[in-house]
């Protein structure tokens, strides 16, 4: 696979800089035509009603389908601007997300601000729309900015498409790809950063690899800030690349605990150290509770 | 959904509503309690307020509660004023020989329509446990 990724990469190089001169003209025009359709965070958008209205479907949804089980929410400072920095699983479909969501709105009451950030493809797909009255807004450090500054709490998933693509035999592996924005991102906001550890969701399909090579063969990772584009094998498609359209995920069961807040007053690297040991900590302890994969 | 379950307890009224009006005894007997906290300060009386939640199917559902009625040895009653829409009571009667009847009662509704309707029917089961657990533990405490 490796060596198919060099030469493709090597004939894109190729086509690039010989046979046509405007093809980095086309790259920045489709670049642009991706970034232009990502809605600027509109923190107006988060509707309490429409999450309350939501809740009961999504709880049939985390007790029934998943077996969920949300602990130690009364870690999470009860009131004021925190961050909320997890390890992501599930592919396009990730279950942790909605159940944490779900748990979050359900403990401090719709009423409190509570914000997600999302990949740009997520919060600009037409279909998901319904997402930004959930308090879903772009990844990026601006939104982020805005969301703590207006008192809300916020949840973030460095890892993003990275992390949630790793193959399934990783599963308890925390990886946010070196990516630690998250910790300037307190530190100038003033916050603590609460670790959100989860397991399961990586059982909902059997992820196979990342697909970076495939990424940039594609050259998806310029185009659409994809940094994967992953192969699987997930319902209903059986061998699924790229997961664009999703996937039905087996009811693997999903359990997530909130861990002991982290104060940011130091170096960055020293706290981006402590979430992670703290997170893959947390990690460990749910996978030693799990008997069986996706049975839980 | 209306959920109701009830016990006799070895025990005049009044001893048992010592431990129904206490909010420091509800962690303890009190089932699946995943949260309490007084949402003010002073005596429990009508209008005081206390955070509840019980963890029912994957996450703690509940809210803000007032207390709507406090008739001592007789009634305790509230209302849920954020989160799920909720109405809760104790009632407590004599039931001859120096016994008390305690009947535990909570009325919920949640939002969203069918899946509300859906999500209230497939709770009631394990509230209707927990509500049993709940009257087992007061009947083990006042008597014991």
């Amino acid at each position: 696979m490796r060596l198919g990724a060099t030469a493709g990469l090597r004939f894109a190089r190729r086509v690039n800089m010989t046979s046509m001169p405007g093809f980095s003209d086309v790259l920045e025009w489709a670049k642009h035509q991706v970034t232009s359709r990502v809605p600027k965070a509109d923190l107006d958008q988060r509707d309490p009603d429409y999450i309350r209205e939501q809740l009961p479907g999504t709880w049939l949804l985390a007790s029934l389908y998943f077996r969920a089980d949300v602990r130690r929410l009364d870690r999470i400072p009860a009131e004021g601007p925190v961050l909320l920095v997890g390890n992501h699983s599930g592919g396009n479909v990730p279950p942790d997300t909605f159940v944490f969501t779900l748990a979050f709105c359900s403990y401090f009451g719709v009423e409190r601000p509570f914000y997600q950030l999302a990949h740009n493809l997520v919060v600009s797909a037409p279909p998901l729309g319904w997402l930004r009255k959930f308090g879903t807004v772009a990844a990026n450090h601006e939104n982020a900015r805005l969301a703590l500054e207006s008192g809300a709490a916020l949840l973030v998933y460095p890892g993003g498409d990275y992390e949630v693509f790793r193959p399934s035999w990783q599963r308890h592996h925390v990886d946010f790809g070196g990516r630690k924005g998250y910790v300037r991102l307190a530190l100038e906001a003033g916050v603590p950063i609460v670790p959100i550890a989860s397991v399961g969701g990586q059982e909902t399909a059997l992820f196979l690899d990342r697909g970076q090579w495939l990424a940039k063969l594609l050259m998806v990772d310029k185009l659409a800030r994809l940094k994967s584009v992953p192969i699987s094998l997930a319902l209903p498609w059986g061998l699924n690349i790229s997961d664009l359209l999703g996937h039905i995920p087996l009811p693997a069961k999903i359990v997530v605990e909130a861990l002991d807040p982290i104060d940011v007053d130091c170096d960055d690297d020293v706290v981006h150290k402590k979430v992670v040991e703290s997170l893959q900590a947390g990690v460990d302890r749910l996978a030693a509770e799990r008997r069986f994969p996706v049975i839980g | 959904m209306r959920v109701q379950r009830n016990c006799v307890i070895d025990a005049d009224r009044d001893t048992v509503w010592k431990v129904v009006s206490d909010p420091d005894c509800y962690p303890e007997f009190m089932a699946s309690l995943e949260r309490w906290e007084p949402a003010g300060k002073g005596p429990v009386k009508k209008g005081a307020r206390y955070t509840v939640h019980w963890k029912i199917g994957s996450v703690p559902i509940g809210g803000v509660v007032e207390v709507s009625e406090f008739d001592p040895a007789r009634d305790l009653a509230w209302i849920g004023i954020s989160g799920v829409s909720l109405r809760g009571r104790f009632r407590i009667r004599d039931n001859g020989d120096g016994h008390t009847k305690v009947i535990f009662r909570l009325a919920y509704e949640s939002a969203g329509n069918l899946l509300g309707l859906i999500a209230d029917r497939v709770a009631a089961r394990q509230v209707g446990r927990n509500m049993s657990a709940t009257l087992k533990n007061l009947k083990q405490m006042v008597e014991s």
